[in-house]
């Protein structure tokens, strides 16, 4: 609710974004897609105006989102607590254009929306501070 | 069922305000007019027609000890009117705004009145006896954004607050002034406790459309109305936290069923699996307001000490009353 602030520098940052896609990529090789969206959306988004930090966190994201394959199961184990942050990623994923990724992302969007009602979606548009 | 009456004043209902002994209402049908009805055997008459303000009357306030009425509207200025005899004889208040004033509301002694405006600022107004007028004074302090609403503490003052990083609405202070409500068009409503040097701030976010206004029951029940149509019970537990307890209509469908055919209409272009709905749109009861709550307002008479019953107005027009103690789940929380 006070005004933003830098959290931590970018190279921090730049730092904990590498080291979480390690940690993702080890769980795709495992087959837990779930476990890696949630790995990804951790600490997300970073608290930082730098566009380059959200970039790199998004390109994580979106690495994990591809991967989901069974969206009901991801439903079922994501905590409440990440249905924002999941459904402000969902939108910057319907505005790249990209076929595949609008396709994804519309498929959970539709998931997501059933559990987390509209207002997450009003959240979405509505918060500008902690945009993604 | 809640639901006492339900009146179509007009197609749109800007604002409205009842009489002290909730015989007659006072409205803005969504013009530069102020329409009062009155009850009579049964039937809404109406009575009389406030015409001064040049555009919309955004806000109207009804003094429920003074019987005094003030309006603001977007034309910058506000009257204060006064019942002599059978007419209503309004006084200009110069509130040298140089924007729309939106919102207004009488002190808790009815002494002064406070306006909020598209200048982003809020001005206090009050009756200086030796000149026979009303002064405005604006408070110093700038708002970042357009003032939507004001709200006096219990004990007749006014506090400034910043709410510029939101989009905010409906500002109310608790019964006993301890708690301040608002909500944001983040379909969230928070809450603040003990504002002073160490406030406590809890926010709830919830499922559905954003709220426009609310009212404090009692400490413990605050009802908002907003896009849904259909008003919400929001309910704070022993230890004072907060939370959304259902909306206040009986509905038929589960909550996801609700969002299912919501969806249908809206995003069924988009999906590509097509699904049949007809049986969960037959299976949904209409709220009883057919487009969004703007306006929520208690039906408190001098020397009451809870509320009970309150009115909504909105954009379909409609007026409705609402009575809480048809719902013995709730009764706990009055």
């Amino acid at each position: 609710m006070a005004d933003f602030v830098e959290a931590e520098n970018a190279e921090a940052i730049f730092t904990r974004i590498e080291h979480k896609s390690r940690k993702i990529e080890s769980l795709l090789k495992q087959h837990k897609p779930v476990e890696a969206l949630k790995t990804a959306l951790e600490g997300s988004p970073p608290r930082t105006e730098d566009e380059r930090c959200k970039s790199a966190n998004w390109i994580v994201v979106h690495r994990a989102i591809m991967a989901i394959k069974d969206v009901d199961s991801l439903m079922s184990s994501l905590d409440s607590e990440y249905y924002d942050v999941l459904m402000k990623y969902l939108y910057r994923g319907l505005s790249t254009g990209d076929r595949p990724t609008c396709d994804q992302c519309l498929r959970i969007h539709e998931k997501l929306t059933e559990r987390a009602g509209l207002g997450c979606i009003l959240r979405t548009l509505a918060d500008k501070v902690n945009t993604v | 069922m809640a639901i006492v009456s339900v009146h179509q004043f007009a197609q749109c209902v800007t604002c409205h305000a009842w009489s002290p002994e909730h015989s007659m209402i006072a409205f803005c049908p969504n013009n530069n007019e102020v329409h009062i009805y009155k009850l009579l055997e049964g039937k809404w008459e109406k009575m009389h027609v406030l015409h001064k303000h040049d555009q919309i009357v955004s806000g109207i306030d009804w003094g429920r000890s003074s019987n005094r009425i003030v309006t603001v509207s977007h034309d910058r200025n506000s009257y204060v009117w006064s019942q002599e005899g059978i007419e209503w004889v309004p006084t200009l208040v110069i509130l040298r705004l140089n924007r729309a004033a939106l919102c207004v509301q009488w002190s808790t002694k009815e002494n002064k009145f406070a306006v909020g405006s598209g200048a982003k600022t809020v001005c206090v107004c009050y009756y200086e006896q030796e000149n026979n007028w009303w002064v405005s004074k604006v408070i110093r302090k700038r708002h970042d954004s357009s003032v939507t609403s004001v709200a006096w503490h219990p004990d007749n003052q006014i506090m400034q607050l910043d709410l510029s990083f939101s989009w905010s609405f409906a500002m109310k202070w608790s019964p006993s002034g301890s708690t301040l409500a608002y909500v944001g068009h983040n379909s969230m409503i928070y809450f603040a406790d003990e504002i002073g040097p160490s406030p406590s701030a809890q926010s709830v976010s919830f499922r559905d459309l954003p709220l426009r206004d609310i009212l404090f029951v009692s400490e413990r029940l605050v009802i908002g109305a907003g896009f849904d149509c259909n008003p919400m019970v929001f309910v704070a537990d022993d230890i004072g936290l907060w939370s959304f307890l259902r909306f206040l209509e009986d509905k038929k469908a589960t909550p996801s069923t609700k969002v299912n055919s919501q969806l249908s209409g809206t995003f069924g272009k988009f999906y590509s699996q097509s699904k049949s709905n007809d049986a969960n749109e037959a299976s949904r009861t209409r709220p009883a307001h057919e487009n969004c709550i703007t306006s929520i307002v208690p039906l408190k008479k001098a020397g009451d000490t809870t509320i009970s019953k309150f009115s909504t107005s909105g954009l379909d027009g409609k007026v409705i009353v609402w009575d809480l103690r048809q719902h013995p789940d709730l009764l706990q929380y009055l």
